[in-house]
C-alpha cells in the first residue's frame, strides 16, 4: 500500500532506521495491541504506540477518572475527572496521532469476556492492577496462543516480562497463583512513585514494537526489574516450570476462571 | 555451605541487594526467609538457579536464591 507523503513525515524517524523503514512503519499500521488497563502503565503505553502509528489499539477499563489517578495517569488530564477512562485515553491517543484506531471496551476482563477481546489482537498490554485481572491475562493469552508483557510496579520498584505462550515462562511459572488477601498491597494502598509506571509503561510498549518488527530481543524468559531509589536495572533469567499449573507437564487449569473467585482455594494449595 | 541470595524491590528495604550468606547443610529456603525476617506469605516468587521453587526447597551449595515480592500495582 506504501506510506502516504504524510506519513512519511510524521514518522520519518522511524523509517530512516534502518531496521524499520517504510517498510517497517507499514508493519506497524496494519498491527493489532490491545492494552487491558488505562491506568499508569497503559498510559504511557497508549500514548507511546499511538504516537508510533500502530494502526489499532485497544484500551480495556471499566473506570472513570479520578483525582487520585492524575499524578501517574498522564494519559487523563484535570478536566477528565468523572470521564471514562477508556473514552479519555481515546480522545488523548487520537490528538497524538489521528491516523489510528482506537478500540474501546468500557469493561472490566472478565473470564467470559477476556478470550473474545483478546482474539482480536497481535499482542497484548497487560496494564492491570490487580492479581486476578493479571492470572486472567496470563491464562487467556495463553489459551488464545498471544504474545503478552506483563507489568507491576509498587512503591519505588517495577518489574516486566514478555510471554510467548506455550514456548517462554509465564506469569504462573513463577507465581503459580493469587496471592491471599493481605498479603501482597496493592498501589492503591501503599502508594507508587508517579513516575515508576511510566518507565515500566514505556519498556511494555517498546516490547510491542519490538514483537510487531520482529527486532532485537524480548524480555522473554527474563523478568526485568527497576528500582528507581537506586536507579537498578537488573535482569532475572526464569526458566519454565515443568510443574505450571497452567503451561506445566500435567496442566491443572484448563479453562478461565475468574480468579476472584477461585483466590481462596489457591491460597490453601501448597505451591509446587 | 555458600548461597548467594538477591533480593528485589521492597525486600531490599533495611536489608540489602545481594549478599553471599552461609547455611548448614540441608538447610530449606524457608529457613532462609526466617533468618532474613521476611515472611514466607510475603515472598511470593522463590527462585533457586533462575527456577520457581517452594519454600519447602533445600539449598544446596553454591544456588542462586532470588527472593521477589508480588506487585500488582498498574
Amino acid at each position: 500500500m506504501g506510506l502516504t507523503e504524510k506519513q512519511m513525515e510524521r514518522y520519518s524517524r522511524h523509517v530512516m532506521l534502518e531496521q524499520i523503514g517504510s517498510l517497517g512503519q507499514e508493519k506497524l499500521l496494519s498491527s493489532k495491541v490491545l492494552i487491558i488497563g488505562a491506568g499508569g502503565l497503559g498510559s504511557p503505553a497508549g500514548l507511546y504506540l499511538a504516537a508510533a502509528g500502530v494502526g489499532t489499539i485497544g484500551v480495556v477499563d471499566a473506570d472513570r477518572v479520578e483525582l487520585a489517578n492524575l499524578h501517574r495517569q498522564i494519559i487523563h488530564h484535570t478536566d477528565d475527572v468523572g470521564q471514562e477512562k477508556v473514552t479519555s485515553a481515546r480522545n488523548k491517543m487520537l490528538a497524538v496521532n489521528p491516523d489510528i484506531a482506537v478500540k474501546t471496551y468500557r469493561q472490566r476482563a472478565k473470564a467470559d469476556n477476556i478470550r473474545d477481546i483478546v482474539r482480536d489482537y497481535d499482542f497484548v498490554i497487560d496494564a492491570t492492577d490487580n492479581f486476578p485481572a493479571k492470572f486472567l491475562i496470563n491464562d487467556a493469552c495463553y489459551f488464545e496462543k498471544k504474545p503478552f508483557c506483563h507489568a507491576g510496579v509498587l512503591r519505588f520498584h517495577g518489574q516486566l516480562i514478555t510471554v510467548i505462550p506455550g514456548r517462554t515462562a509465564c506469569y504462573r511459572c513463577i507465581f503459580h497463583s493469587v496471592p491471599p488477601p493481605g498479603t501482597a498491597p496493592a498501589g492503591s494502598q501503599v502508594g507508587v512513585l508517579s513516575v515508576v509506571p511510566a518507565v515500566i509503561g514505556s519498556l511494555q510498549a517498546t516490547e510491542a514494537i519490538k514483537f510487531l518488527l520482529g527486532l532485537g530481543e524480548l524480555l522473554t524468559g527474563t523478568l526485568l526489574t527497576y528500582s528507581a531509589l537506586t536507579m537498578d536495572f537488573r535482569k532475572v533469567h526464569l526458566n519454565r516450570n515443568p510443574n505450571c499449573p497452567l503451561c506445566g507437564k500435567d496442566p491443572q487449569i484448563t479453562q478461565l476462571k475468574d480468579e476472584s473467585q477461585v483466590a481462596e482455594n489457591n491460597a490453601n494449595r501448597k505451591r509446587t | 555451605m555458600p548461597v548467594e541470595v538477591r533480593l528485589f524491590a521492597t525486600f531490599r528495604e533495611g536489608r540489602f541487594k545481594e549478599k553471599q550468606m552461609e547455611f548448614p547443610q540441608a538447610s530449606s529456603l524457608a529457613d532462609l526467609l526466617e533468618h532474613l525476617q521476611i515472611a514466607e506469605t510475603e515472598a511470593r516468587i522463590l527462585l533457586v538457579n533462575g527456577t520457581a521453587v517452594s519454600a519447602e526447597h533445600k539449598l544446596a551449595p553454591h544456588d542462586v536464591v532470588s527472593i521477589f515480592p508480588p506487585m500488582a500495582g498498574g
